[in-house]
């Protein structure tokens, strides 16, 4: 029996060692950089238009299925820029994506593995059907008097969200491994802010243009600007 | 992290695995199969639909639909585990039983060991999927039906809305319905809740309450078990939705038309209508000519048939998602009827050929289409339509949640050899026709049925009441004397 104990006791002992020795320092360490990133794309915008024939009073007539958002400049809304082989630890910040006027708002939402809220704020019947493979798939009914729902994405990945009453509906969850990432605004800019210094490779990824990479080095306590261009 | 802490985790994870593999009944009666020799047998009985690579992409996978599932995504629709990979036992079942509504069909011909063999086989084209045990499902206490139950299962079936897809009559002719997509992206539809004989993972209270509470994978249909108000809503719910329709169709085997003296009503609503009994037929696709109908989306009409001195009616009830009036733009067609009758009624076994005649035996069709009406004509073969001159029938129909009830009269005597003279207690050919115009169907993309036989019921007489009576005393009589002459005897 005591052998047993002692056994255990050493490996106890090594997990914990392991454990500690391989917690990551503080995210965003005093002496990280900034990336500012501009997301552009030089093609047209998509829209898909659809006539909604139900729920008009929450939904409006006619329903837009964002694909691809152009603003000023080229800039390319709702792109996910991020920082892979940076180190740093997940932050448990909680995320919310609302269903408001049959859309997911945000339509991207970008989060370390975690809980995600989902909120139906629409006051009619809402399901929550994911497609991805690395978590597992959910399909959730939430009715209008389930206001609130929270499900767990424990491993990296880009997520869609659909919604099968309501089929337009699309979102995007994207499930970063580390703490450095932005979505792009409509202008086409996010920014990453405290990334330890060192030389990265900065991926912007769109659900429909897929990934590009840009090399950046990031110094200490400054900020440094990238441009990524997105090709069809 | 303490010795104590790690002994107690590990003997936990003891009765846990313990718990799983022995608390289980469903677990226990599984076989564990031979993957090998599963795989011959897959090769001979299920790549036709499945593929050979499990992929669903057999070479009939394309006429089939709902489309035969594929193996290597390990998602199964009908499962009876909390967690996604369904129980060996569910799979076994569905190959045991088929699925009703769809292509596949029952393999219990098949010894359990060669089943239980066919399991182990498709579990191997997504091993990783079932690596995780299955947890079992563990459904709210269970709710007797009752009045009450069924009024709280109808106030959960509009608070979830269910109607969204399932229609409010639960005929799966909700407003989502057109944009309902599979896992695959091909068109799904919601299932019609009152043909509960098709709902494709079994009709059983069980059944129908694990549906509702786990969803069904791969399919738009979520999962409800945190989603009601409370736990048992779920059996409210399955309560109300076994109120919807009947067990069975209770197919007919003759269509009997009844004899009535008051005048009968046009209205397909009228309350006349429902005292009658229907008589239902199930119709098929049409896969003898070209363009065939694989997957005939009228699967039944309920026939209620009288008549008078005057004339015949007969009222039908059939179910179609949508109401459509011919579009050619859009490919969409009028939804249509017919019924066929030989233009005179046959001596002996001889009939027309069911699939609306042919050259040499014409067939009288009495055929009604939404936006025109009430036709009359003489075919000779589903191409070789001509309408007869003078219309002697008429019709009304009404459309409402997914159905049609449609009535459509005829004098009971014809004046022309074109068109059938009903007669009672002669047996006279009928056979059905069917088309849903909003799926597409038009000309020989049809659903149909083969001859059936109509006999018009002996008319009603007062002499019902008279004869019995007088049989049972006539009766009485001889017995006494018989009782009487006895006595006399001994």
């Amino acid at each position: 029996m005591r052998k047993v104990i002692g056994v255990l006791l050493a490996i106890a002992l090594v997990t914990g060692v392991a454990l500690v020795a391989h917690r990551p320092g503080p995210a965003g360490a005093q002496g990280g950089g900034t990336i500012e990133a501009t997301v552009t794309y030089a093609g047209a915008p998509v829209v898909e238009k659809l006539k909604v024939n139900k729920d008009t009073e929450k939904c409006g007539t006619e329903a837009m299925i964002e694909k691809v958002v152009v603003g000023p400049n080229k800039g390319l809304a709702n792109a996910v820029v991020s920082v892979p082989s940076a180190k740093g630890a997940a932050k448990a910040v909680k995320t919310t994506v609302d269903q408001h006027g049959c859309k997911f708002v945000p339509h991207v939402t970008a989060m370390t593995p975690g809980e995600l809220d989902l909120k139906n704020s629409d006051d009619i019947l809402h399901n929550i059907h994911t497609y991805s493979t690395a978590n597992p798939s959910i399909n959730k009914a939430q009715p209008k008097f389930k206001k609130m729902m929270t499900e767990k994405f424990e491993k990296p990945e880009f997520v869609k969200l659909t919604c099968d009453v309501h089929s337009w509906m699309l979102g995007w969850v994207a499930v970063m491994p580390n703490p450095f990432f932005g979505v792009t605004d409509a202008g086409g800019n996010a920014k990453i802010e405290n990334v330890p210094p060192g030389k990265y490779a900065v991926e912007a990824w769109h659900e429909t243009l897929g990934k590009q990479t840009k090399e950046v080095e990031v110094k200490a306590g400054q900020s440094t600007k990238v441009a990524i261009e997105m090709k069809k | 992290m303490s010795p104590a802490g790690v002994g107690g985790r590990l003997a936990r994870g003891v009765t846990l695995v313990a718990s799983i593999v022995f608390a289980s009944p469903a677990l226990v009666a599984a076989q564990a199969g031979n993957a090998m020799a599963g795989k011959a047998l897959y090769e001979l009985r299920c790549v036709g639909c499945h593929g050979e690579k499990g992929d669903g992409k057999g070479p009939a996978a394309e006429l089939v639909v709902p489309k035969p599932r594929d193996f290597t995504t390990g998602l199964y629709k009908i499962r009876t585990s909390a967690n996604k990979a369904p129980t060996d036992q569910d799979l076994f079942r569905i190959i045991t039983d088929g699925m009703p509504g769809t292509s596949m069909p029952s393999w219990a011909v098949l010894p359990d060991k060669e089943r239980w063999n066919l399991v182990a086989y498709v579990k191997a084209f997504a091993a990783d999927k079932f690596k995780e045990a299955p947890k079992k499902l563990e459904l709210p206490k269970d709710v007797a039906s009752s009045g009450e139950s069924i009024k709280r299962g109808k106030e959960m079936f509009e608070a979830i809305e269910c109607h969204k897809c399932h229609g409010t009559e639960g005929r799966g002719d909700g407003p989502s319905r057109a944009e309902l997509k599979d896992e695959w992206g091909h068109p799904i539809a919601p299932a019609n809740l009152t043909k509960r004989w098709t709902f494709r993972g079994g009709a059983s209270r069980t059944e129908i309450a694990t549906r509702l509470a786990a969803g069904v994978l791969g399919t738009p249909m979520p999962a409800f078990i945190d989603s009601v108000e409370k736990p048992e809503d779920i059996w409210h719910l399955t309560n109300y939705i076994l109120s919807l329709g009947p067990d069975s169709p209770g197919y007919a085997t003759l269509v009997t038309v009844t004899a009535v003296s008051d005048a009968i009503p046009d209205d397909p609503s009228a309350d006349f209508w429902k005292k009658l009994t229907p008589n239902n037929i199930p119709l098929l696709g049409q896969v003898i000519v070209d363009p065939r109908n694989f997957n005939p989306s009228v699967d039944l009409v309920s026939v209620r048939a009288v008549y008078n001195d005057k004339e015949i009616a007969f009222h039908l009830t059939w179910d179609d998602p949508t109401q459509s009036t011919a579009d050619p733009g859009k490919k969409l067609f009028a939804d249509a009827i017919s019924l066929q009758f030989p233009p005179q009624p046959t001596p002996g076994v001889e009939r027309p050929y069911f699939l609306m005649g042919d050259a040499s035996d014409a067939v009288y069709l009495l055929r009604w289409e939404n936006g025109k009406g009430v036709t009359e004509s003489t075919a000779n073969g589903p191409t070789k339509i001509a309408a007869i001159q003078g219309a002697e029938a008429t019709g009304k129909a009404v459309y409402a949640n997914g159905q049609y009830r449609l009535v459509m009269k005829r004098p009971l005597v014809s004046k022309s050899e074109t068109r059938p003279t009903f007669a009672p207690m002669v047996f006279m050919p009928v056979a059905f026709q069917a088309w849903d115009g909003g799926a597409g169907e038009s000309g020989t993309r049809m659903s149909l049925t083969s001859w059936y036989y109509l006999r018009l019921e002996e008319p009603q007489s007062g002499r019902r009441f008279v004869i019995p009576p007088v049989v049972a005393i006539l009766t009485l009589a001889v017995m006494l004397l018989v009782v009487r002459v006895a006595n006399r005897r001994a």
